[in-house]
């Protein structure tokens, strides 16, 4: 079994890439793009945290189903996309993250 | 709703039921494949032929027609099996090294030597805690927020780490010792990550709500009254 690492993660960085500049251009407001990416990034939790989750408790009960591989499929697909879109999510709110990891003393005014 | 709740619960062990009276055959694959060539970091292949050993524990005591067949196939890496089990030297090569995978305690199947319970049990109360500090005025907003971000950082910076070497460890058919650490602590950041995006969400509730109603114009209860209020005061 390989998995895909292309089609989970070229379609988003091409659509956020496309709201990006929807937004940049005027076409949409930045609340409308921030809160689609912050949708997306809810589902691929839903799929790849929860279902991990969920195969977890499985594994620890010890029940084996037919649907544990298919779990593992599309926790590890949807995972690559909850990957990608975490970075475009570190980007959306940008000042916050810097806040976050950079102590004010540190950091450099642009 | 009441009727339609317990009917709803009602179907649940009889779903159950339905879902685990299927594949049993896979006894000690934690994940119940058959046959797997490796679909999980936990992939072992004492007997060299390209199969999951945890696999097939069942399912070649059956008949020839699956040892033919399990020959047959080629291992992920492209190398036809039939000529690594002819060697012997491949064949130990071709393995993840049983000594590392069995003997650290790290029992394939068992899902025990995760700590579920306990980390989210602490995870829970840590936040209960802080949320109790913060509303007594204790701790301010600011730093219960950055606590909770910087505590959820850590858990995605290292699930998506872990997660992404384990799955080209897996695509490029690379198996080390590492494996097994690996995805102990891709599970235990996993936690970590799940739990602190259920509090990231609590925390962020409005904008949560926001959300839904940017996207698809649901409107909570509570703006809706609002929103009625507004416009009798307009009127």
């Amino acid at each position: 079994m390989i998995y895909d690492v292309l089609i989970p993660t070229v379609p988003f960085i091409a659509g956020y890439l496309g709201t990006y500049t929807l937004y940049k251009g005027g076409i949409i407001k930045r609340n409308l793009h921030v809160n689609l990416w912050n949708f997306i990034i809810g589902a691929a939790f839903l799929i790849s945290g929860i279902g991990g989750f969920i195969l977890l408790i499985l594994m620890a009960v010890g029940i084996k189903s037919p649907l544990n591989p298919q779990l593992l499929y599309w926790h590890v697909e949807a995972g690559l996309t909850l990957t990608l879109v975490t970075v475009f999510h570190f980007r959306d709110y940008w000042k916050s993250t810097k806040k976050l990891f950079f102590p004010k003393s540190r950091r450099v005014k642009t | 709703m009441k009727k339609r709740l317990i009917g709803a619960l009602v179907s649940v062990p009889a779903l159950l039921a339905a879902i685990l009276s299927g594949d049993s055959s896979a006894a000690s694959c934690p994940y119940g494949l058959v046959n797997c060539t490796g679909q999980c970091s936990r992939f072992i292949d004492i007997s060299g032929d390209g199969i999951c050993d945890l696999s097939q524990s069942t399912a070649t005591s059956g008949t020839s027609d699956s040892s033919t067949s399990s020959t047959d196939q080629t291992r992920q890496d492209g190398t036809d099996v039939s000529n690594v089990g002819d060697n012997g030297t491949d064949n130990a090569s071709a393995t993840n090294d049983p000594g590392h995978g069995s003997d650290n305690g790290y029992h394939l199947g068992d899902g025990g030597e995760y700590y579920i319970l306990p980390v989210s049990i602490l995870l829970i109360s840590g936040y209960l805690f802080t949320h109790y500090l913060f509303k007594k005025g204790i701790l301010n907003r600011k730093k219960h927020r950055k606590i909770w971000n910087l505590l959820l950082a850590a858990g995605y910076l290292g699930t998506s780490g872990t997660g992404v070497l384990l799955i080209l460890m897996i695509n490029l058919g690379i198996r080390t010792a590492l494996n097994p650490s690996l995805t102990f602590w891709h599970v235990e950041l996993s936690i970590l990550m799940v739990i602190g995006t259920l509090i990231h969400i609590h925390i962020y509730r409005k904008p949560f709500k926001n959300m839904f109603k940017v996207l698809f114009g649901f409107k909570s209860p509570v703006n809706k009254k609002k929103d009625k209020m507004v416009l009798r005061t307009s009127k």
